[in-house]
């Protein structure tokens, strides 16, 4: 016979196992009855009391308000976001964002793992700037560390960093369009991040989460394929860009649905905490790669550009601008590429001094940085990351009331936000 | 009991039958054109596999729609909701009766044609508006009002349009009008502002892009389709593509000749070889306008809900009332 220790359950003794996992899960008791709630008004209220003043307000309804669910499962929420938006007809008027449906906990996870490993985890967070995303950690060690990556290595870095900006940027186009019903211009960012996707792959070994940066420098030296790839691209790059900026920019419906849509002044921007093309689209000129210089753009020549709409429309020419830098940028990348060592010396295990390190990087999305505290032990007692599209989606809610349901897609998509960057 | 009268009744179930019975292949065919084309339009291949060029993909589609689950929601008015789809596919069916294929091939030759046409094709919008009712979704609920909002607009400068037609040619029979044209060369130069409403307006009428509010995947999911599956989605789904084809053939008969040939020979051609003859042109000329319509759905954004409205009431209404008023006037001075 076993003896079975029965282990107090620390919420409730008493409790059933269904009553105790709804309490845990915050739902009400019991289940309530389909016809008591089930009345338009109340479809997607939290089962609840408002915890907050800010929930009490969202959730509370007035005389022909209505709340909408746009998400966790709808076509244009980029992911899993979901947005609880209140309605009076098709006016919105109140708008709350929900995260967290895509947390995998990646800041613990990179806790847990040898600064090494750290970056295979971060990879899949804003899963469309995966070079960036592990630029920001790789520099951040390297400062705890006290190593250098050898120029070649700042150089490649630099080169598939500004790449990934284009693909990022290429679809944020697609996927704006895509928000307010423009099918094709997907398709035009598709092929171009295909190409671009295809010479990461050759010079990383994959296509999505590339696991090319590396404490210390990168994994591979370029190759034959890589090259002339990236030759064949360039030949004709310009040329695919301004295809799928034909189809948009000059489009009058285009137009009518994004100038002048959620403006955002340069003020309510920093306000905010915005950062990136969004803010530089409200003629903020801030760009983490002149503000705070790292890698080798200082090296490099370029001037921040700015636009001064605030609107979506600004921050999509703001896009396009930025795929044509990163294109002027990438040439001077590849006319100024030393020869040398890609990777510096560094142990298998890397145990920092206790320390703490941050580093910025610009990203597609904005400022994209990294903090991280050394004990001295193998892997970082503390690791923070803070994502751009995060703080973003801060303006969403500010930009919404008075707008109206079509707007609050195209109005989103036009901030780019990623979720698996947001949630983590 | 009367022979004719039989005859008459024998005929129009066996022409309504075969209108039914278009509106498959009709629809198919459209689908087809719409995968293909929109994948030009993107460098892309589309359907490929099932049979040449992929032309059996839609076929396929259709019965695969047929196989699926046929769910209904628990909160759905289950009787407004199985009869929803009913109504928005037999508006577009039944609107197919009056549409003159070619001399001796029209379904119902109906001496108010026009008017019918427009009555019965307005009567899909209750089929909308139902379904989004009927769902219990709020989407739907959004989407059936968009529809109602948008269609009872559009309707308005549609039909005024025509009005300047009907005002010129001085008939309601789709028949007598393609005659009218054939005299008097098409009514494009007669009326070309009536046809730039006409067309817009048509646009809007059957949810096309960049009219397509009522169905608004970015914003509403489908629209009043959300909550439908299996086959009586794919009522809905054969109505949009049907009605599209009504539409063209519609603008064609009204504006571009109908089953006329682009030249004066041969003047007219009888029976049967003149039908195959005029069946041809029309097809020809219906699948033009059915191709721009989808390259238009290929390259524009939608249209937002106010735009859409302010364009139908501050643009297009006041340009068909000036254009029904100078034709009225034109007519009456010069004794057209």
């Amino acid at each position: 016979m076993t003896s079975e220790v029965k282990i107090p359950d620390p919420l409730d003794l008493d409790l059933d196992e269904e009553a105790r996992l709804r309490r845990v899960a915050g739902l009400p008791a019991a289940k309530t009855p389909a016809g008591e709630y089930a009345g338009f008004e109340s479809v997607g209220l939290p089962e609840r009391p408002p915890q907050t003043e800010r929930e009490r307000e969202v959730y509370t309804l007035e005389e022909g308000e209505m709340l909408v669910n746009m998400g966790p499962q709808h076509p244009s929420t980029h992911g899993v976001m979901r947005l609880v938006v209140k309605v009076r007809g098709e006016v919105v008027t109140d708008v709350d964002p929900v995260l967290g449906y895509l947390h995998r906990g990646i800041e613990k996870l990179c806790e847990e793992a040898t600064y090494t490993t750290v970056l295979t985890y971060v990879d899949p967070m804003d899963y469309l700037s995966t070079m960036h995303n592990e630029h920001a950690p790789a520099i951040a060690f390297e400062k705890l560390f006290g190593v250098t990556a050898p120029p070649r290595a700042e150089y490649i870095r630099a080169l598939v960093v500004e790449l990934n900006r284009v693909f990022s940027h290429s679809l944020m186009m697609g996927f704006l369009a895509l928000d307010m019903g423009g099918i094709t211009p997907i398709l035009y960012g598709f092929i171009n991040r295909d190409e671009i996707v295809d010479m990461l792959s050759a010079i990383s070994g994959q296509r999505m989460l590339f696991n090319f940066f590396r404490v210390g420098g990168v994994n591979w030296d370029t190759n034959d394929e890589f090259l002339s790839r990236l030759g064949t691209w360039r030949d004709h790059v310009l040329k695919n860009v301004e295809m799928s900026e034909r189809v948009l920019t000059d489009n009058e419906v285009f137009r009518s649905r994004t100038i002048g849509m959620g403006t955002l002044s340069g003020r309510d921007a920093i306000a905010l905490g915005v950062s990136g093309p969004n803010l530089r689209a409200s003629g903020v000129p801030f760009d983490v790669r002149k503000a705070h210089p790292y890698s080798i753009y200082p090296e490099l020549e370029f001037e921040v550009i700015t636009q001064s709409g605030g609107d979506s429309n600004a921050r999509y020419l703001q896009r396009i601008a930025e795929i044509n830098q990163s294109i002027h940028l990438i040439d001077q990348i590849v006319d100024k590429m030393p020869h040398g060592a890609v990777q510096a010396q560094v142990p298998g295990i890397i145990r920092p001094k206790p320390g703490r390190a941050y580093a910025a990087i610009e990203s597609p999305r904005g400022l994209y940085s990294v903090y991280a505290i050394s004990d001295g032990g193998p892997n970082p007692y503390r690791f923070r990351m803070r994502d751009p599209s995060f703080i973003s989606l801060q303006a969403i809610p500010k930009l919404m009331p008075g707008r109206l349901i079509a707007d609050t897609m195209a109005v989103m998509a036009s901030f780019d936000p990623v979720m698996g960057g947001v949630d983590k | 009991m009367n022979i004719d009268l039989l005859i008459g009744v024998l005929r129009f179930l066996l022409a309504t039958t075969l209108i039914l019975l278009l509106t498959v292949p009709t629809a198919f065919v459209v689908i087809q054109m719409e995968l293909k084309i929109i994948a030009g339009a993107q460098l892309r291949y589309g359907p490929n596999r099932i049979g040449p060029w992929g032309m059996f993909q839609s076929t396929i589609h259709g019965f695969k729609v047929l196989a699926k689950e046929d769910h209904i929601p628990d909160q759905a008015d289950r009787a407004t909701f199985t009869l929803a789809p009913w109504m928005v596919y037999m508006a577009a069916a039944m609107s197919m009766l009056v549409i003159p294929f070619a001399p001796g091939a029209i379904a119902v030759d109906f001496n108010i044609g026009i008017v019918y046409f427009f009555a019965v094709l307005g009567l899909s919008v209750v089929g909308l508006l139902v379904a989004g009712w009927a769902s219990y979704n709020k989407y739907s609920l959004l989407g059936g009002l968009r529809s109602a909002a948008q269609m009872v607009s559009y309707e308005i400068p549609l039909t005024l349009s025509v009005v300047g037609v009907v005002v010129l040619a001085g008939t309601l029979n789709f028949r007598e009008l393609i005659e009218w044209q054939r005299v008097h060369g098409w009514m494009l130069i007669w009326q070309p502002v009536a046809l730039v409403i006409f067309y817009v307006a048509s646009l809007a009428e059957i949810n096309r892009t960049p009219f397509d509010m009522v169905e608004a995947d970015s914003e509403l999911v489908a629209g009043p389709f959300t909550e439908y599956s299996g086959m009586r989605f794919g009522f809905f789904f054969f109505a949009e593509y049907v009605a599209l084809f009504i539409m063209s053939g519609i603008l064609i008969s009204l504006f571009f000749g109908g089953w006329l040939a682009p030249w004066p020979f041969p003047d007219q051609l009888d029976g049967f070889i003149g039908t195959i003859y005029g069946v041809l042109w029309f097809f020809i000329k219906t699948y033009i306008f059915i191709a721009v319509a989808v390259l238009l759905r290929a390259t524009l954004v939608r249209v937002r809900v106010d735009q859409l409205m302010g364009m139908a009431w501050k643009v297009l209404l006041p340009l068909a009332m000036v254009n029904l008023l100078v034709t009225a006037a034109a007519v009456l001075v010069f004794k057209l």
